[in-house]
Formats: C-alpha cells, sequence, structure tokens
C-alpha cells in the first residue's frame, strides 16, 4: 500500500438481509480509525466482487444476522477467485451466527470473524494488520 | 408545508381551552416549596445539588434527565380527569380496560420459531400446550423479502430465521389442525406488499376451510416505514407507492375481515435499529395520522379506521422511562384521535400495543445475564399496560432461539402473571411524582418529534428524503462511541467484565438445506399441476391494478387463489412500480 493512501473497506451485506445497525456501526468504527469505507448495501455475491475490483478497495467486509453465511459466504469467495482478488483482498465477515460456524468460515475463506460486541481496536487492528500482512 | 396546522399546533390549542382542576391547591404547593428548598439546601449534599439532574445512558435510551428527588413540584399542575383519569376511560393514561389483567391476562405470544412448514406447525402446536395464548409467526428473510424459496437469493435462507411461506400449501401445512377461528394469529408480514401477497393466502386457507372471514382474529404488520426505512433490501419499491400500497390492505380487511388488526405500527424494529425511545413512538405515531389523513381522503370516517389500528414496542433497560412512555403513548394516541380527528368511538382512541422485549440489549457476552435484563424489560412493559408480549430469549446474540431458551421466555411471562402479583392491580405505578413527572415529558417530547415529521412534510416526506435515516446513523455511531467510553454501561461487555469468561456452550438450531430442498420440489409440483394460464391472467390484472391505483389485494387473493407464489407477486409490484434505493448514510 501507497504511503499515505487510506485503507479502503467495502461494506456490504447478502441479498436478502434486514438488519443494517451492525454495519452502520463497524462503518463508524473503521472511519473513526482513519479509513474510507464504501457502503453498497444488499447485493448478491457476485455484485459485490464487482462492485470491490471497480473500487479497488482492500478489504470486504459482510454483515450477516439472518443466516446463509456459510452458504453465500462461499460463493463469495469463488467470485472473487475468478476475479484472481482472493489472495490479495481481505474478507471479514460479522453479525450473529451459530459459534460453531466460526471455524467453518473460516475454512470458507473468510480472514476474519466477528461477533456483536467486537470493539473497533478488535476490529481496525485486525484489518491494520491483516492489510500490512497482503503488502 | 401545506397552510394545514400540525398535530402539535391543534393539540395546544384544543387542550388550552378545556378548563384544567390541579389536583394539588396553590397554597400547599407554595408551602411545599419553601420546604423543599430549605430541605434541599440544608439538608442535601453540595455534590448531589450540583448534580441534581443526571441523564441516564442506556443502550437506546431516550436521554431524558432525571431529577434526584420527585414532588408535587415536578407536576404542580397536575389534573386527575385530564392527565390521569380511571382505567378504561378517557385518557386512558391508566389503561384500556377498567379491571386490565384480571378481566384477561396479557396474551403471551412467542415467536414460533424457524424451520420448515411442518416443523413451525408443530411448534405452535407444542407453544399453545404449553400455555402460550396467541400464535406469532415469524416468516423466513426470504418469505419477508418476498422471494420463493427456489430463487437463487434465497440461498441459505430458507426457514433459517423463521417459516418459509411460497403459497397458499404452505400455509395450510403451518396451521394443520389449529382451528383458524379460535386462535389469535399475528402474521408478522413486515411490509405492505409482503402483507398484500402473503395475507390472503391465509384468507384462502380459511375459504377452504369453510371459516368465514368475520371469525378470523389476529393481526399482520403491514408497515410502509418497515420497508422503507428500517429494514434494508435489494428491492424495495418507493416510499409513496408502499404507503399506498399499505392504506389498500387496510381498506381491504377493514371491508372484509372485520375482527383483522390490518395494521402493526411497528415502532419495535426501527427502536432496534437504534433510535430512542421517543422517536420509535413518534415514527409510527406519524405513519399513524397520516393514514388516517390518507383514508379521510378516500371518504373514510376516523372512526371507520382507527378502530383495530395496533402498534408494535420494544420495552428497553431504562425500567421507569419504558413504564412512563407506555402511559405517555396511550394517552398522546388518545389526544390525537379525540381532538386532532374528532373521533367519536372509543375504540378509535385505544393505542393497543404489542411489546417485544429488546433484542438489541441482549449481549453475547454471559448471555444467560440476558435472561435477567428480558425479565426487567417484560415487568415494565405489563407495568405499563401492554396488551401483549413476546419476552426474547437469552440465546438470541448466538442464534434464532433454541427450544430451551423459547420455553424460559414463555416461563418468565407466566411467573410475572402467576407469581408477582403485578397483575392485580391497574396501573400501580400511577400517582408516583416520579412517574407522572416522566409521563408528560416523554408525551411532550414525542409529540415534538412528530411535530418535526409533520413540518417536513410527513412521513413519507421524511423517509423519501433520507432525512430519518441519516437520524437513525447519527444516533447509532453516538450510542457505539458512548459504549466504547464506558459511558453507557454493559455488565459483563465494557463493564464488571470478567477477563476469563468463556464462550458459553449454546445449543443452537444448525442450518439445514433440506427444508430450501424440500421447499423446492413443491414449488415445482405447484408450476406443474397448476392452471398457468389462470396464474398468468390473475398477475396481469395485479400489475393493472397497481398502475391504474385500484385495491391490489383482491387482486392479489385471486393470484393466490389460484397458485401463484409470492415471488410471482414480488415481481409484479416490481415491475409496475420500479425499484427505490434507499438513501445510505453510514
Amino acid at each position: 500500500m501507497a504511503e499515505g493512501r487510506k485503507i479502503k473497506v467495502l461494506l456490504a451485506q447478502f441479498s436478502l438481509e434486514t438488519h443494517s445497525r451492525g454495519i452502520i456501526t463497524v462503518a463508524g468504527m473503521l472511519r473513526d480509525s482513519g479509513m474510507e469505507v464504501v457502503y453498497i448495501g444488499n447485493n448478491t455475491p457476485e455484485q459485490i466482487m464487482e462492485a470491490a475490483v471497480h473500487e479497488d478497495v482492500d478489504v470486504v467486509g459482510i454483515s450477516s444476522y439472518c443466516g446463509g453465511e456459510l452458504a453465500l459466504g462461499a460463493d463469495l469467495m469463488a467470485e472473487a477467485e475468478k476475479r484472481g482478488v482472493k489472495d490479495s483482498m481481505v474478507f471479514l465477515l460479522g453479525g450473529i451466527f451459530p459459534p460453531a460456524d466460526a471455524p467453518r468460515l473460516k475454512e470458507v475463506g473468510f480472514d476474519g470473524v466477528f461477533s456483536p460486541g467486537a470493539t473497533r481496536e478488535e476490529i481496525a487492528g485486525f484489518i491494520q494488520n491483516a492489510v500490512g500482512a497482503r503488502e | 408545508m401545506s397552510d394545514e396546522k400540525t398535530t402539535k399546533q391543534v393539540l395546544e390549542e384544543q387542550l388550552t381551552k378545556r378548563k384544567r382542576k390541579p389536583l394539588y391547591n396553590p397554597e400547599s404547593l407554595r408551602s411545599l416549596s419553601g420546604r423543599f428548598e430549605e430541605w434541599r439546601s440544608s439538608t442535601v449534599r453540595e455534590e448531589d445539588r450540583q448534580n441534581w439532574e443526571v441523564t441516564p445512558q442506556t443502550i437506546v435510551g431516550s436521554q431524558i434527565p432525571r431529577r434526584l428527588l420527585y414532588t408535587p413540584l415536578d407536576n404542580p399542575e397536575l389534573d386527575y380527569d385530564e392527565d390521569i383519569g380511571f382505567s378504561g376511560g378517557e385518557p386512558y393514561t391508566r389503561g384500556l380496560h377498567p379491571n386490565m389483567y384480571r378481566g384477561r391476562v396479557f396474551t403471551m405470544r412467542q415467536l414460533s420459531g424457524a424451520g420448515s412448514p411442518e416443523y413451525i406447525n408443530q411448534r405452535i402446536r407444542w407453544l399453545l400446550d404449553s400455555g402460550a395464548t396467541g400464535v406469532n409467526l415469524a416468516l423466513d428473510l426470504a418469505t419477508v423479502q418476498m422471494f420463493d424459496s427456489d430463487e437463487p437469493e434465497a440461498k441459505g435462507q430458507v426457514g433459517t430465521v423463521g417459516v418459509p411461506i411460497d403459497c397458499v400449501e404452505d400455509m395450510d401445512a403451518i396451521f394443520r389442525d389449529i382451528p383458524l377461528d379460535q386462535v389469535s394469529a399475528s402474521i408478522v408480514t413486515h411490509y405492505p406488499r409482503n402483507t398484500a401477497i402473503v395475507f390472503p393466502m391465509y384468507l384462502v386457507l380459511a375459504e377452504q376451510r369453510g371459516i368465514p372471514w368475520d371469525r378470523l382474529n389476529g393481526s399482520v404488520q403491514n408497515d410502509f416505514v418497515m420497508e422503507n426505512l428500517v429494514r434494508n433490501a435489494a428491492e424495495y419499491i418507493p416510499p409513496a407507492d408502499a404507503f399506498r400500497v399499505q392504506c389498500d390492505n387496510i381498506e381491504f380487511l377493514r371491508k372484509n375481515v372485520p375482527r383483522w388488526n390490518y395494521i402493526t405500527l411497528n415502532g419495535y424494529n426501527l427502536r432496534e435499529a437504534g433510535t430512542s425511545g421517543v422517536t420509535e413512538i413518534a415514527v409510527a405515531m406519524a405513519n399513524g395520522i397520516d393514514i388516517v389523513k390518507e383514508m379521510n381522503r378516500r371518504g373514510h370516517d376516523v372512526d371507520w379506521v382507527a378502530e383495530r389500528m395496533a402498534f408494535f414496542w420494544a420495552p428497553a433497560s431504562d425500567f421507569f422511562e419504558e413504564v412512563a412512555r407506555l402511559r405517555a403513548a396511550r394517552r398522546l394516541w388518545y389526544r390525537i384521535m379525540k381532538y386532532r380527528f374528532g373521533a367519536r368511538n372509543p375504540r378509535s382512541m385505544w393505542e393497543r400495543c404489542h411489546v417485544q422485549t429488546s433484542g438489541i440489549s441482549l449481549q453475547r457476552v454471559e448471555p444467560m445475564n440476558n435472561i435477567v435484563r428480558a425479565a426487567y424489560q417484560a415487568l415494565a412493559a405489563i407495568l405499563g399496560g401492554a396488551q401483549s408480549l413476546h419476552v426474547d430469549s437469552y440465546d438470541e446474540a448466538y442464534s434464532t432461539p433454541s427450544e430451551e431458551a423459547s420455553l424460559l421466555s414463555l416461563r418468565t411471562q407466566q411467573i410475572i402473571e402467576a407469581e408477582t402479583a403485578v397483575t392485580q392491580v391497574v396501573d400501580p405505578l400511577a400517582g408516583s411524582f416520579y412517574v407522572e413527572a416522566l409521563t408528560d415529558e416523554i408525551e411532550k417530547r414525542i409529540l415534538d418529534e412528530i411535530d418535526e415529521i409533520e413540518r417536513r412534510g410527513g412521513i413519507v416526506h421524511a423517509i423519501e428524503t433520507g432525512w430519518l435515516h441519516r437520524r437513525i446513523a447519527g444516533q447509532i455511531h453516538r450510542e457505539q462511541k458512548m459504549i466504547e467510553d464506558g459511558e453507557i454501561k454493559v455488565v459483563g461487555r465494557n463493564y464488571r467484565r470478567d477477563p476469563n469468561a468463556k464462550e458459553p456452550e449454546i445449543k443452537v438450531h444448525e442450518y439445514s438445506d433440506e427444508v430450501r430442498q424440500e421447499m423446492c420440489a413443491k414449488l415445482q409440483r405447484l408450476r406443474a399441476t397448476r392452471d398457468n394460464q389462470a396464474v398468468n391472467t390473475s398477475l396481469d390484472a395485479l400489475k393493472g391494478a397497481c398502475q391504474k391505483g385500484e385495491n391490489v389485494m383482491q387482486y392479489c387473493l385471486e393470484a393466490a387463489r389460484v397458485g401463484a407464489t409470492e415471488g410471482e407477486m414480488r415481481r409484479v409490484f416490481t415491475d409496475a412500480f420500479g425499484v427505490w434505493r434507499p438513501p445510505m448514510y453510514i
């Protein structure tokens, strides 16, 4: 990452998600930590990755409260792979899901998985480290 | 804005005309005031005097300052008849019914859970057998967002947070062996379009079982604020059109299903999204006001429409605020209906409410603490006089509730009902200097926020322009900072945190794709066996109704009768009205 360039994060939910408090909260945390946030609302995995490539982001963050995170998360990763950005971007997912899904989400390819109550330090710190490691 | 007076202006004019009879006589107040000042300067510590008012900081609290001690001096003008009254009578502060819970205990309406229609049928029957007194049908996400189970968007989400309903057959499976004319069914349809599509399936089921619609009893949500402000999705129609469909549904149900509650003005989810308790009520009531105005425009009298409007609130953690809020909401709605709209039927002035304890206040850390949080919130709701209650389960920060957790929620209600004796006395906190002053303050603040919305051209406009979206985002950020700074204390999370706390063992529902596969197979059979020509004709007719401004619900009903699916009807609405992208403030 070039000196002085802000970390750029794309935030989105999968098509049917109804909740937005979590993603709005996280957007504020990341902005306060000096990152640039692009929020695109509800989209399919394909649309999300299209936007991620178009916006040339460092990080893709998904908010999921209503299930489907594993199936759709796998689709998202496949779309990332197809575009050749799976290893260059950092992928995060936060929200409500069964505890057993956390390791599964990492197997699918998410770098970081967060639950309600995660702090700004935890999320922003994770992103800074992960983006740094990608350089 | 037009020359029309705002609700606040009308109420101020009307209420100041009324002669007030203060409960406290001026002489007693004068002498009390002297003694109070003396006590305050001689007995109260300097530090407490300096901090006489503090503002409680709680999750989604309303930031209303509180004094150290309340006396009649905080409410010197209190008029018993005008402000408090008797239960079952104006101004309804004390409750809608003279005997309240002695006559009828609050409806224990736990959400029915998540899974296939067949599984939910078992679960509802189990809840009814365990003493639940109403059905509360949560729909899965695909159904809420009006997608069929076999559409690609529905992948991974069929049966996860509720039950999938694609067609009448699914409704039949959910209500198998449940007599539709003997249960009160709350069908949580969220949006107007969702209501227009899914509720006719229930009506067709009643037809098939030979049950006349006038014997059905329950509620739908049908709230356009949910669609255009609270929720987010890939495919929404513009606010003005959603508002129209909301009013179409009301009109149709009022005429054809007379005992059905055709709208639940949903403050709950707005609050959960991050607003204060004041904004929650103001937005819902602003929608209610504009509905009555629209119905007037369509030629219906206020008493024709207002009788079955119901509300849905979220009691959060600030205990007295929540009690006072329910009292204030009842009094304010009565005043609006009576003085703004000239309602004559007492039932039109009733602010009836279902409440659900606050999901957003529940924590992932040390989840058993959530049982305690929900119990206090539920108690506040009952002391405030709610008609119907759902208690959230302790495991909701992990997943949709397990059976064990759901039963605990129901037990929480039953303990309040049977063991605490709070149901024996009507409006027990009335007359508390504090509670009455807080009730007044909250009512005033709600009316001020309604005024703000009206001055912006009404609820549709306040949403279209993104003004309310921006406001909510601001509140969310402010609150997050307060949690980070420890100003809002959350036990176990940022206050008295246990550094050794471990992730607890929580049994959760494992998602299985089987439900989706079954639903897809069912849809395939349906499409192969129904009269597809009739389906297309019905969908074309629905599109025509959308475009010509005819009431949409009767066309959805016909489509449901011939086997049209939810997704097919959604696409008709989207084609007719176009997709609206909500303003996204983050």
